[in-house]
Formats: structure tokens, C-alpha cells, sequence
């Protein structure tokens, strides 16, 4: 394969992510995607909006745009309708994509373009310092949730494919082979592609709720695994909350995926895609 | 000439618009200028419709009618709504069916709507049937003009029903009602 | 030359976008600017163009902004609560340096308000709706030929500048159709594009008229777009030198240049006693009662700015030195009146005549207004 270098900007580094944080090994299964489809890299567009995940879009050496918080997918929108033959590939976070920009992701799911949406989920606004997100789990300590969070939280894969969301997976960032295959195909699906990444954040979210550093919390994050299309095999769950009740564990792989058409705008003559 | 203002002022679905539109229309053919205005928003659904032109044979100033020349109204809501704003020289065309028992001197009454029923066998055509009552009664456009306007802006299966109307309308005026 | 037809504001905004080489437009129904969403899926198929309607205005500009990023002459158009839901991606357009063009069509405010009314209450909301420091441009069409020729010229500002234009106007322009006749040959614009070596490209290199050349998503130069505060290459920076530098530049870039931007007609000014200064569609009852006005021997004169940010002080200033009183007349309870104030320097009385009740100003009110504060003037 190419030297993963040359799809970064490493006169942009040092990178403003925490030591422990799970987003750098998914920037880098993402560039090996990249690779492994030898997408031509002048012709990837990288939208993100606002928050921790969002940052890696500066990092990528593609056309990247660091919209606004939660708008990333219209950003996105505009972008392919205008240049169809762009591979655009969003990176938000579940802040951003969930609550502040939950009616843009929906609304991109439900038209189904032909775009990627990559959604780091920390369970936390980490760039804020902290505070509770959509979705952190019940019972969690956040800044904003000193007692433990008494709201429901989101499953974001349930959301997007109840958005209509022709692809669907949710992978984790322990597991970066499984994440540069479903990265892959998500890539080449006709239409929107969703991906959940699930990728832990030690400062915040682990160091609130004594879930560990880095490391520990990647090794919680594999026994979580239930996979139930991916390649790997269903493992028992263990929670980031110190509880007596046995957690749920996490579906992952390609959840949903099905064929139908593309939207390409209000366009005349024919369209490059369909 | 200088600035004429006028107003057609009926119920949605006789056609109000088109026909302030085709006014206009025709004033910019014969190489004058104007302008049309309508109300937007929930008073335009159902109920009551207006169309206000104003022609001028100079370049318009304020686009909006506020002095109206003629006032042409064609539903009994229209008359409550706009009767009482009048100045006393505007010149009233008043359908028949909505006139009060009252009507002031200055209204000429012409069976509007039941013309319009009866070239069209609906309502739709009530605002061209009074375009050709105001060619007969006022001195703003030629026939013919008016007659090219109203093909124009017509969709192409309703033009020979639309023109039929038009003649109506003007017959109506000398005629005995 | 064309002929004389019978065009809506809102029509005249989507025919002059087109001809200006608009290729996308992105927006989200509200009335009074609905016309021009409903005009441009019409043109745009047959113009090599994209529509979209969004989810939401915030989607809206941000679906122009990826547009344009994309190379694309790209627009939105709105009205009231939408025009305060896109100020987010307005300053993100200022800071990014994204040409796109944003129309608003006002009514009545604040929130939901008069949909249907005609209001000039979003003068400050353009100039500083959008937080942080910033330029504007802001054009103000007081007719349907002017919205098609102010709208033509707003993407060749935005073009120019590399900075989001503002069209404003109010639902009493949007709505009514006037006879027109659109100009065959128009003048038009277009950015300045990225030469040379992409790895030595920097997307917002200092250059003498402060705007730098662009390059588009797809063209081979890949870059980083970011509204946080950057550097020449685009990237985020917390260095105070190098943020204070391109805050300078952005304003610098517009306000250095209001010459070739500010457009102001003034009628019968040079020998007036009194003028009024009014914008948009109060500008054309202005203009009659000034005529009428002088008819009855009052020497009264029009200051109509169809550019209101950057503000025309220089003309006010110099108008202020001629006359005793200038008149401001806005649908509004006082927006631009305090920027003619600022700029008359005490040279002039300044009267306001403010109402913000959907009623628009006709000419039988401004001609009595003009009548009152002559005799005031007369007997002081």
C-alpha cells in the first residue's frame, strides 16, 4: 500500500487531539480506505462540522471543509450536487450530527445522496470540555451531568435507518481492520452511507465516569462487540457506567443496506449518476 | 393619459388575477407602462381576491394603487371590503348579484358573474367578462389589444372560451340588463 | 433591444440570477420570497444548473456555500425568520471568503410577524446580523427592474470580493409585477481562479487588492476551508498577529474599495432646502412627492442609496452641507436614520418618518410630511 503520509497534512501536526483518544487510529483506517479503493485523492472532499471528530478533516491531505457545528452534511449536499464526481465523506461527531445538526443528517439520509457520513461517537462533547451529548448513556457523569445523566439517549444506527438510510453500520474503533472494510464499502454504496464509529474518549468521558485511559477503555470496547454482520464474533458487553446490571452490547457491522435512487438535485439532461 | 388606477375585486376562482394580469398585459402592449399587485397569504385562499393595476403612459412612480380610478367588484364580500375605502369620483362597476338594494348613483350594474356562467357554464371567466365591460366603459385599452392580451396569457385549450367571454363582457355595456 | 413584459420582483430576482451565471440555488420555502425558489427550479434544468430545496435555511446557505466551493454561482433566497437562521453561514461565508449571494425579502418583524406585510426591518440584521466583526454589502432595489439589475450585480460583487452579497428588499417589490424590458448585454464577473504549482497554492494568500485567488473543490488543489481564524493556508491559527491580519484584510478588502461598490441616486438635490433619504420602495414614493413637492414650489430633493452597507456617508455629508433638514423615511421604527445622523455631523436637522405597521408609505404621505417640516423650517 501507499505510505499513509501522503494523505496527511504533517505540516498541520502536532494534531489537537488528547493522548488516548480513539480518533486518530479511525482518521488512519479511513486513509486506508481511501488507499485500498486508490480513490484519486484530489477528487476526496472531506466535510466536517464542528467538535473533536471534525478536527480530522484537517489532517487529511483532500479538499477538506471545516463547516459549521452540526451543518456538515448540508455543507455536503451543496458540494455533490455541484460536483457529482467528488467522493464527499463526512466526519462529525455525535454532538454535532446528533443533536445540533440531527434535523441536517436525517434530512441527507432520507434524500439518499451519494455521500458517506462518518459519525465519531465519544458518548461526550469533548472539545467543550465535556459535557453531556445525545448520546451518553443514562447514569454517565458529564460536566453538565454531575449527578449521572437522566435523559435517553440516541442509537444512532436506529435513527438513520429509520431516517431511510440505505447504508448503515456501526463499527469500533478497536477493531481498525473491520473499520477500513465497512469504510470501504460504505464509500462504494450507491447513496448515503452512514457509519457509527464508536470512539471513546479517555479525557472526558473515561476520566468522569473512572472507565480508564485510552487503552483500557479500546479493550471494554471489543468485549462490547456483538456482531452481527461483521467478521467478528459476538462478545460479551462491558460497560463504561460501574453498574450491577449487565450493559447491552453494541450490533455492529453493516446493519442495513439496500439499493434505491440517488438524489442528484433538480437537474436538466441526464444525470452522471443513478 | 397619466396614471389610471384600477382595481378588480372578487371572490378566488373568478379568475381576478388573470384578468388584472391581462389588463396589464394589454397596457404594455399598446406602449404604456404598469404594474400588478395582488393579496398574498391566507386572505388570497378561498374567500375574497383583488387585482389592482395601475396605468400610466409615463414611467411608473409607486406601483401600489391608492387612488383608485375605477373600482370593478364582483362578490358581496368584495363590496363590504372595499366600498367603504372609495373616494367619491372613482367610477364603480358593480356585478349584479352582489349589488345592495342601495347602490350609490355613481355603480353601473352589469350581470358579470351570470355572463360569465353562461359562456363558460362556471365562474372562472368572471374576471375577463369584466375586462370587457371596463374596455367598453372606460377609455384605458383598445378591443383589440385586450383581445391579443387575453390570448396570450390564457392556457391554449380555454382561449376561443376565454375570447367568447371577453365579447360578452363588452356586449354587455349598451345593452339592456 | 428586448421588448416590455409584464415581471414579478421575485421573478426578475431568479432572471437576473441567471443571467448573472447562477448555477445553484439552495432554499427553504417562506413567503414573501417563495417566488423565487418556485422560479429558479423552473430555469435553472434548462441552465446547466442544480436546485435543492433544504431542510431548513441554516441548510440552505450551507448548501450554497458548498456549492460555490465547488465552483459554482451560487444563491439563496428568503425572508424574516429565515434571513435570522441563515446569519450563522453568513459569517462563516465572510470568514471562509465564499461568493454567494443571499436575497432577502423583508416582512414584517421581529419573529413571525406580518408574512404577507412590507417591512424594512432587517437594515441592521444584513449589516450586523451575523456576529463577530465584519464587512457587508448590501444592495436595495426599489423596483422590478432593479431587482433583476441589482441582482446581476450582487454575484458580480460577490465574485469581486470573494464575500457573501446581500439583496434586500421588501415584500411590496417581491410581489408586484411592473413593465420592464430586460437588458440584452449585461457586464459580468467571475472570481478570480487559482494558477500554478498546487502544492505552492495557498487559499488565502495576501495579494494587493486583498482578495485571493480561488480554487475549487475538484480542480486539483486540495485545501482546507475553515471559519475558524486561519493563515494563508487556510489552517486554524491562534496566533494573534496572523488572526488580527485577516480580520483586517477581510474588512479591508471591502471598505478600501466602496468606491467601486457604494451606487446612490440622488434627484434635484443641488439646490434643495430639504431632501429625504429613503431606500427601496419607499425610495419610489420619495421620489414622487419630491416631484410633487416641487411642483408646489418646495425645493425638495431625493437621496436614494441602492447600495445601504457600506453606508453613503460621504453623500450624506455633502447633501447635509446643502440642505437644512433631510427626512429619513423607513418602514422601520429607526435603523438607517441613526447612520445618516452619524454621517450628517450635525449639518442637518434629521426627521424621522418610522412605521413598522405593514402599511406602506405611499407618496400622499410623504408629500404631506415634506409639506409639514417646510413650513416647520420656514418658522422655526
Amino acid at each position: 500500500m501507499t505510505d499513509i503520509k501522503t494523505y496527511l497534512r504533517e505540516w498541520a501536526m502536532p494534531h489537537v487531539l488528547c493522548p488516548g483518544c480513539a480518533h486518530g487510529i479511525v482518521l488512519r483506517s479511513f486513509l486506508e480506505a481511501v488507499d485500498q479503493l486508490q480513490l484519486e485523492q484530489d477528487k476526496v472532499a472531506m466535510v466536517a462540522g464542528i467538535g473533536c471528530s471534525s478536527r480530522l478533516a484537517g489532517y487529511a491531505d483532500f479538499c477538506t471543509l471545516h463547516g459549521t457545528h452540526g451543518r456538515a452534511p448540508a455543507f455536503a449536499t451543496g458540494l455533490k450536487l455541484a460536483r457529482p464526481e467528488l467522493d464527499v465523506v463526512v466526519v462529525t461527531g455525535d454532538g454535532d450530527g446528533l443533536a445540533i445538526g440531527g434535523n441536517h443528517l436525517i434530512h441527507a439520509a432520507r434524500r439518499n445522496i451519494d455521500i458517506t457520513v462518518m459519525l465519531l461517537n465519544n458518548s461526550i462533547y469533548g472539545m467543550t470540555g465535556g459535557q453531556a451529548a445525545p448520546t451518553t448513556p443514562q447514569g454517565a457523569v458529564a460536566s453538565t451531568t454531575p449527578s449521572g445523566n437522566t435523559e435517553a439517549s440516541f442509537d444512532a444506527c436506529a435513527l438513520l435507518q429509520g431516517a431511510g438510510a440505505s447504508f448503515v453500520a456501526r463499527v469500533l474503533a478497536a477493531n481498525p481492520i473491520e473499520m477500513t472494510k465497512v469504510m470501504a464499502d460504505a464509500i462504494t454504496h450507491p447513496g448515503f452511507s452512514f457509519i457509527e464509529v464508536v470512539s471513546d474518549c479517555p479525557e472526558y468521558f473515561g476520566r468522569y465516569n473512572k472507565a480508564g485511559g485510552g487503552a483500557e477503555m479500546l479493550v471494554s470496547l471489543t468485549s462490547r462487540d456483538v456482531a452481527v454482520a461483521g467478521p467478528l464474533a459476538a462478545k460479551r458487553f462491558v460497560n463504561h457506567v460501574p453498574s450491577s446490571e449487565p450493559p447491552p452490547g453494541m450490533d455492529t457491522g453493516v446493519l442495513q443496506r439496500e439499493v434505491r435512487p440517488i438524489f442528484s438535485g433538480i437537474r436538466g439532461g441526464d444525470t452522471d449518476e443513478s | 393619459m397619466s396614471r389610471s388606477e384600477i382595481r378588480i375585486a372578487g371572490a378566488g376562482g373568478q379568475g381576478v388575477v388573470t384578468a388584472g394580469r391581462i389588463l396589464a398585459e394589454a397596457a404594455i402592449l399598446s406602449g404604456k407602462t404598469a404594474t400588478h399587485s395582488q393579496v398574498y397569504g391566507p386572505q388570497s385562499r378561498g374567500g375574497a381576491s383583488r387585482s389592482d393595476v395601475v396605468i400610466d403612459t409615463a414611467e411608473i412612480g409607486f406601483p401600489l394603487a391608492y387612488n383608485l380610478d375605477l373600482l370593478i367588484i364582483l362578490s358581496d364580500e368584495a363590496y363590504t371590503k372595499y366600498r367603504p375605502e372609495l373616494d367619491d369620483d372613482t367610477r364603480m362597476i358593480v356585478d349584479r348579484d352582489c349589488a345592495p338594494d342601495s347602490t350609490p348613483g355613481s355603480a353601473t350594474i352589469f350581470p358579470v358573474v351570470a355572463t360569465a356562467r353562461s359562456v363558460s357554464g362556471g365562474v372562472l371567466a368572471t374576471g375577463v367578462v369584466a375586462l370587457g365591460v371596463l374596455q367598453q366603459v372606460a377609455d384605458f385599452i383598445d378591443a383589440d389589444t385586450l383581445r391579443q392580451a387575453v390570448g396570450a396569457r390564457v392556457p391554449a385549450k380555454f382561449k376561443a372560451m376565454n375570447l367568447d367571454a371577453l365579447e360578452a363582457g363588452m356586449g354587455l355595456v349598451g345593452a339592456t340588463t | 433591444m428586448a421588448e416590455a413584459q409584464l415581471v414579478q420582483g421575485n421573478e426578475a430576482c431568479a432572471l437576473g440570477a441567471v443571467a448573472a451565471g447562477c448555477n445553484f440555488y439552495g432554499g427553504y420555502p417562506i413567503t414573501p420570497s417563495s417566488g423565487i425558489a418556485e422560479q429558479m427550479v423552473r430555469f435553472l434544468p434548462g441552465a446547466d444548473g442544480v436546485f435543492v430545496q433544504m431542510e431548513d435555511e441554516i441548510a440552505s446557505l450551507a448548501a450554497v456555500i458548498g456549492a460555490s466551493l465547488a465552483g459554482s454561482k451560487a444563491m439563496t433566497a428568503t425572508s424574516g425568520p429565515g434571513f435570522s437562521l441563515m446569519q450563522e453561514h453568513i459569517g462563516y461565508a465572510v470568514m471562509a471568503e465564499v461568493p454567494c449571494v443571499i436575497v432577502n425579502v423583508m416582512r414584517g418583524g421581529p419573529s413571525t410577524g406580518m408574512p404577507t406585510s412590507p417591512s424594512q426591518g432587517d437594515m441592521m440584521q444584513a449589516r450586523w446580523g451575523t456576529h463577530g466583526d465584519h464587512s457587508a454589502i448590501v444592495l436595495a432595489p426599489s423596483s422590478v427592474g432593479e431587482v433583476y439589475e441589482l441582482t446581476v450585480r450582487a454575484f458580480n460583487l460577490a465574485e469581486r470580493f470573494r464575500t457573501p452579497v446581500i439583496v434586500v428588499y421588501d415584500e411590496i417589490v417581491g410581489h408586484t409585477r411592473e413593465s420592464v424590458v430586460l437588458p440584452d448585454a449585461l457586464e459580468i464577473t467571475d472570481r478570480v481562479r487559482a494558477e500554478g504549482d498546487p502544492e505552492e497554492f495557498r487559499p488565502k494568500a495576501i495579494t494587493p487588492n486583498g482578495v485571493p485567488p480561488q480554487a475549487a473543490f475538484g480542480d486539483g488543489y486540495r485545501f482546507h476551508v475553515t471559519g475558524l481564524a486561519h493563515d494563508e493556508r487556510g489552517f486554524p491559527t491562534e496566533d494573534s498577529q496572523v488572526a488580527g491580519a485577516l480580520l483586517t484584510r477581510l474588512h479591508s478588502k471591502v471598505d478600501d474599495h466602496e468606491d467601486e461598490i457604494v451606487d446612490v441616486e440622488t434627484f434635484m438635490i443641488d439646490d434643495a432646502d430639504l431632501a429625504i433619504f429613503a431606500y427601496g420602495i419607499v425610495g419610489r414614493s420619495a421620489r414622487e412627492a419630491v416631484m410633487e413637492a416641487r411642483a408646489s414650489g418646495i425645493k425638495a430633493g431625493l437621496i436614494r442609496p441602492r447600495t445601504v452597507w457600506p453606508f453613503p456617508a460621504e453623500h450624506i455629508a455633502r447633501a447635509a452641507e446643502q440642505v437644512d433638514t433631510i427626512i429619513v423615511a423607513e418602514m422601520n421604527l429607526g435603523q438607517m436614520i441613526g447612520e445618516v445622523e452619524r454621517a450628517a455631523q450635525g449639518q442637518a436637522e434629521i426627521v424621522g418618518h418610522l412605521r413598522a405597521d405593514g402599511e406602506p408609505m405611499t407618496p400622499a404621505h410623504l408629500l404631506a410630511l415634506i409639506t409639514n417640516v417646510e413650513a416647520d423650517r420656514k418658522q422655526p
